[in-house]
Formats: structure tokens, sequence, C-alpha cells
């Protein structure tokens, strides 16, 4: 029975989509994908560290680690970048959605209303690129957004906004 | 209660309330010291008797052997101590409903002062361990939203007062929250805490639906092969070489289904004005009560081996109620029952029993109009239940079937929705599909729907995020938007559905 629902905003016109589609989907920080590899490319400098080691005191064998580390790797900074620029997300009149990945993709779409707090994290290494992490809960553990990557001013920015439309948009749990 | 008639509305638990409460450790303590002064009574008659050679405490040890009355002088002493910690700590507990709180001040040291809004309070249930039933007390536990730590338990109360603190806190709580006109139910003539029964569920069956279990038929079928293998195949008797690898899935087995039995056993529901009264447990008897308008999610569920009997499960998750009671006790509205009972119970959290929309996701095979479900590419990813998943779209709430042979069918009311997800994994990316998680409060049931096509989930988003938002607005505040009249009443005739 058509309950006369309420039309469309105008913004949900092109509709919230899994590929994107018409919304004006915003990126995260570029910064994001340096936070992320930075301990990538530590953890490979010990790798290859420790190969070499092995390969001019034991068996030069194991020179053959350095090429296979090497591209490891460079996929996975590929990867990385590749991760860190499909994370998309946008607010919209009543919900903030958060778009994520490419091969595994992933979309949550989160009504102010039920919005419980707002976390804002960054670790030292976020906080030297002044990016910050920001993690949407509600009252359900598991449909929790979290948007990382943000610069911290936007961040900030975002959880007022969020505190603000969730006051005014509340509903019960 | 208000009213002050023991300074400011405060009241007393229940005098035996301490002993019982380190009841255990008591008796093990008592046990402890009683033993051991036998022993040393009857050590201190043995002529030879031990030297007390350790160098660790001879006085004492002396002590004990040459005075056993000085050691029950000790013993008496240490009575009376704990009697009188308890009665301490007996006046200085205290509790009291009022100014829309439930309060409780506990301790006498370090001091406690728990304080659970009355709006916050998520279900109110007593209960009744062993002990404290042995001689006839009940607690009482008051949950809220923030998990078992901010639970209040008011321990222990005379199982009378009990049952009447409970149903004035849930009268109070329930009405604080309902703020809206009282439900209305058709032609039930309410009393004020007159429980309607609904459902009670005989134990025999219950016994019958708890063996009827997928791990106990497959050990069945194991032993039977076995059986069989040993006695006529004559395999020899090298597979009885397996057997002390089945001892513990046996064991974990039969400690699972005790347990179901033990948590289900003695099964009742009813229905108050604004809450449902679960009275579950064979040995354990629990009282919980579930307002309606906390229910987030119901599902109704039916494993292969209870079709010949017609029989199903009904699950909810309840707002606040997760953790604390297990993933069963407090969420089982309906442990096993008839369809005519399962409907009773969907009836009272505000489904009309004649909903076809309702039949169709119990018992719908697939295809049938309103109903959107996988498209055929999907048999790769699902090849059994894929015709029967999907999901129909009603005025007050989203319905979800999926399963094809232990059914399962979902309903989420539109303003209990909290978030919604779509997941994409590669394959699904390949066949163009993707599942849709209508995201609720935690417990039991999980909605989602599997392998939609990706443009049919794209559109469930946007229409559940839709309804969901206009129900939102319509209901302010604690919405008991299942339980209220279903908005505009399931037309069991018309086609309920918006498409």
């Amino acid at each position: 029975m058509s309950v006369p629902v309420a039309p469309p905003e105008p913004d949900d016109a092109p509709g919230v989509t899994l590929r994107g589609g018409g919304l004006a989907w915003r990126p995260v920080a570029p910064q994001l994908a340096t936070a992320r590899t930075v301990p990538l490319l530590a953890a490979l400098a010990v790798a290859l560290l420790a190969c070499v080691v092995v390969a001019l005191l034991v068996t030069p064998w194991v020179w053959l680690g350095v090429p296979l580390l090497l591209a490891a790797g460079g996929w996975a900074v590929w990867l990385v970048r590749r991760q860190v620029s499909a994370i998309s997300w946008v607010e919209l009149e009543e919900e903030i959605v958060i778009r994520k990945g490419r091969l595994f993709r992933s979309l949550v779409s989160v009504p102010y209303g039920r919005l419980q707090y707002v976390d804002i994290q960054s670790g030292p290494l976020a906080r030297a690129l002044g990016i910050a992490s920001c993690e949407i809960h509600t009252a359900s553990p598991e449909s929790g957004g979290s948007l990382p990557g943000l610069p911290t001013a936007e961040a900030e920015a975002l959880r007022a906004r969020l505190a603000a439309r969730g006051e005014t948009q509340r509903a019960g749990l | 209660m208000t009213q002050p008639d023991t300074e400011g509305g405060w009241q007393r638990l229940h005098p035996l309330s301490p002993l019982l409460r380190g009841g255990v450790v008591l008796l093990a303590v008592l046990g402890y010291l009683v033993s051991q002064l036998v022993d040393e009574v009857l050590g201190s008659f043995d002529a030879g008797g031990y030297v007390p050679g350790g160098d660790a405490g001879p006085q004492e040890e002396w002590a004990w052997r040459a005075y056993p009355l000085l050691a029950l002088a000790v013993l008496v002493l240490v009575i009376a101590a704990v009697a009188g910690a308890s009665w301490v700590s007996w006046r200085f507990s205290r509790f009291r409903v009022a100014d829309g709180q439930v309060e409780l001040r506990t301790g006498v040291l370090f001091r406690q002062h728990r304080q659970v809004p009355l709006e916050r309070v998520q279900a109110v249930e007593t209960t009744r361990p062993l002990l404290a039933r042995a001689v006839g007390l009940s607690q009482v536990v008051v949950q809220s939203a923030g998990g078992s730590d901010s639970h209040l338990t008011l321990a222990f109360l005379g199982a009378e007062r009990a049952e009447r603190v409970r149903a004035h806190l849930l009268e109070l709580a329930g009405r604080s929250d309902e703020g809206a006109p009282a439900q209305r139910l058709p032609g039930a003539a309410e009393e004020v805490e007159g429980a309607e029964p609904l459902v009670a569920v005989p134990n025999g069956r219950l016994f019958v639906a708890t063996i009827l279990h997928g791990s106990t038929l497959v050990l069945g079928v194991v032993l039977v092969v076995g059986g069989f293998a040993l006695g006529v195949g004559r395999v020899g008797l090298e597979v009885l070489a397996a057997a002390p690898a089945l001892i513990p899935v046996v064991l974990g087995l039969g400690v699972s289904r005790v347990k179901e039995l033990l948590v289900h056993g003695n099964f009742s529901l009813a229905r108050s004005r604004t809450s449902l009264r679960v009275r579950h447990g064979l040995t354990d008897l629990r009282v919980a009560s579930v307002p309606l308008h906390r229910v987030q999610a119901v599902e109704v569920l039916q494993p292969l081996w209870w079709r010949p009997w017609g029989w199903w499960r009904v699950r909810v998750n309840v707002a606040g109620v997760q953790g604390e009671g297990g993933d069963d006790e407090e969420t089982t509205l309906l442990p096993v029952g008839t369809l005519a009972e399962a409907l009773t119970v969907l009836g009272a959290l505000g489904a009309h029993p004649e909903d076809p929309v309702l039949h169709e996701a119990l018992t719908g095979t697939g295809g049938e109009s309103g109903w959107t479900g996988p498209p055929r590419v999907a048999r790769w990813l699902d090849p059994w239940s894929w015709r029967r998943a999907g999901y129909a779209l009603a005025a007050h709430a989203v319905y979800l079937r999926a399963g094809r042979f232990t059914r399962h069918a979902l309903v989420v009311p539109h303003a209990r929705v909290q978030s919604l997800a779509l997941d994409q994994g590669p394959l699904q990316g390949r066949l163009a599909l993707a599942s849709v998680r209508v995201v609720s409060t935690p417990g039991p049931v999980g909605p989602q729907v599997q392998h939609l096509a990706v443009a049919d989930a794209e559109r469930l988003l946007a229409r559940v995020a839709e309804r969901a938002r206009v129900a939102r607005r319509r209901v302010p505040d604690p919405a008991p938007a299942l339980t209220r009249r279903p908005e505009p009443p399931l037309a069991p005739g018309g086609a309920p559905l918006v498409d």
C-alpha cells in the first residue's frame, strides 16, 4: 500500500551506490597513505636488512629473497595507495555514508539520529602528518563507521557537526 | 513510594542479604574451620600426636592443639564478627525509587552510590539463586543500556516484595518512556498488572526439540555408522581407537543440550500492558520482563528437523540485554512452539498474525510478488537458498528471509534500523552482487540479505534509509514502533507492500 513516503530529497536523487555515483563523495587526506606506508616501509627495511645479513654470513641463496621482498613491498605500497584512494565519504541530509575498498567493497550509512558518540584518534605519526581518524559509534558495535585520515581540523569540525545533527535528529535507541 | 515513609523514601534490603551474598564463601570458610577444629580436637587425644615440627607457626599450631576450647571460642568470635559485619553492611545498604531514578547505596568504607534513570531502564528481572531460593528470597536486577556493568542489583528481597518492586519499577519505566498514548490492544481488557498468558511450552516438547539438533543428529549417525561398521563390516577394533577422540565432543554436546534444557525449561510467556513477561528455567526459575518498545528486531527460525513437527523458535534483539543474560536467555521469546504459538508471540510484538508477507517470510520458497531476492547468478555462491532468500518492504518494517533448510524470517521495524551497510567481496563483484546488512543492536538476530543484485541492494538501502528516516521523525524519542499499533495496519487482504 503506497504510504506516501516523503519525496526523496533532491540530493538523494543520484542515490547512494556502492561504486560512487553522482554524489559529491569526498576523499580522505592523501597523507593517510603516507601514514600507512611508513610503518610498512620500516618493516620492509628490517626484513631486507635481515635478508642481507643472512645472505652475507650464511648462504648467498638468500639474496633471492631481496627482489621478492622488494616486489612484495612495492605491491603493498601500491595496495595502500589504492585502498586509501578508495575511501570516500559524504554527508547527506540525514546520514553520513562511508565507502571503502575496491576488491572488498563496503558501504556504511549511519543516520545522524542514531549516533551515540564520536571518537577522534590520532597516533604520533598521524599527528605529525596532521591527520586524525574519526570513529562513529551507534548503539550497535558493528554498525560504527570509521573514517580514517581526515585533516585534524576537519575531523574536529566533523565531530562538531555530527554532534549537533545528532542532537537535533536524535531518535531513541 | 515517593513519600518518605523511611527517611527520604530509602528502603532496606532483606536482613539476610549480606549473609546470602557472601553465602558460598561463608559456608566454605565455616566448613574449613569446623573440619580443622575437629581434626585438632581428635588429634589432641591422639597419644603420640604429631610433633609440630614446622617452624612456620609453631605457636599457632600449639594453640590449636592445646586449647580446643580456645579454638572454639575463636570460631564463635568469628561467627559473631561475620554476623556483625553483615548487620552493619545491611544497615548501610539502602535503595529507593524516586525522582525518576532507582538508586542503590552500598558499602561502609568503600561507599557506592549507583543511580539509574528510569528512562534508561531496559528491563527488570527477578532471579532466585539456589541459596536464596532455599530461604525464599529473590533479587531484582535492573538492567540498563550500558551492559552488565551498569546493572543495578537489589539483592535480596523477600520474594513477594521483589515482585512488587519489579512491577512498580516496570510500571514507572514503562510509563516514563511511553509518553505517547498507551498501546492499544485490540479487544483486550487489561488489568493493571494483569499479565495475560500467551504461550507455555511443555517440557516434553522442549526435550524432543532439544534432542533434534544438528549436532546430536550427526553424532547419532556417526555412532550408528560406527556400530554398523564394527558389527557387520568387521572393520576391526582399531576403529575403537577413534572413540576417545569422540568423548570431549560428546561431553561438550551433552553440556550444551542440557544447558538448553535448563535454560528453556518451564517456559511460559505472558503479556502485560507494556511488556512481555518471560518465565523460564528448569532449576533456576527466572522471570524477565522485556518492555515491548525495547524490541529491536525479531527472528523466527525453523531448523530442518523441526519442520515435520512444524515447530518454530522466536528470538529478538532487545536493546540493552546482551552480555549479561547470555545470548539465549532473555532474548528467546519462544524456545520451540507451533506456528500458531509463534504467530501469537509475533502478534504480541505488533505483527498481524494473518499478514501475508509474514507468512511468505516464514514459508515462502521464492518468487512471490513483493519479494526481491538474489538473481539467478547468485546460485554460484549460494546454490541452495538463493531462491528463497530475499527482502520485502512493508509500510512499517522490512522483512528478510533466508535459508532453504533452516528457515529464517526476520522483521526489523523501520524505526529500529541502526544503520545500513553494503558489502561486496571479489566474487560478488564479478557477478555484480552485494550483501546488505540492516544493522540492529547486539543480540541473536543479525538481519542481512546475501548476494542481491547490486542495483537491488542499492535500492533496498535507499528505501530502508528513507523509511527509517520517516519513521524516526514520526515517532519521537523512544519509539515503540514494532509494538504500537502497526502504523497503517497491515491489511491482511490488500497488498501491504509498497512495491
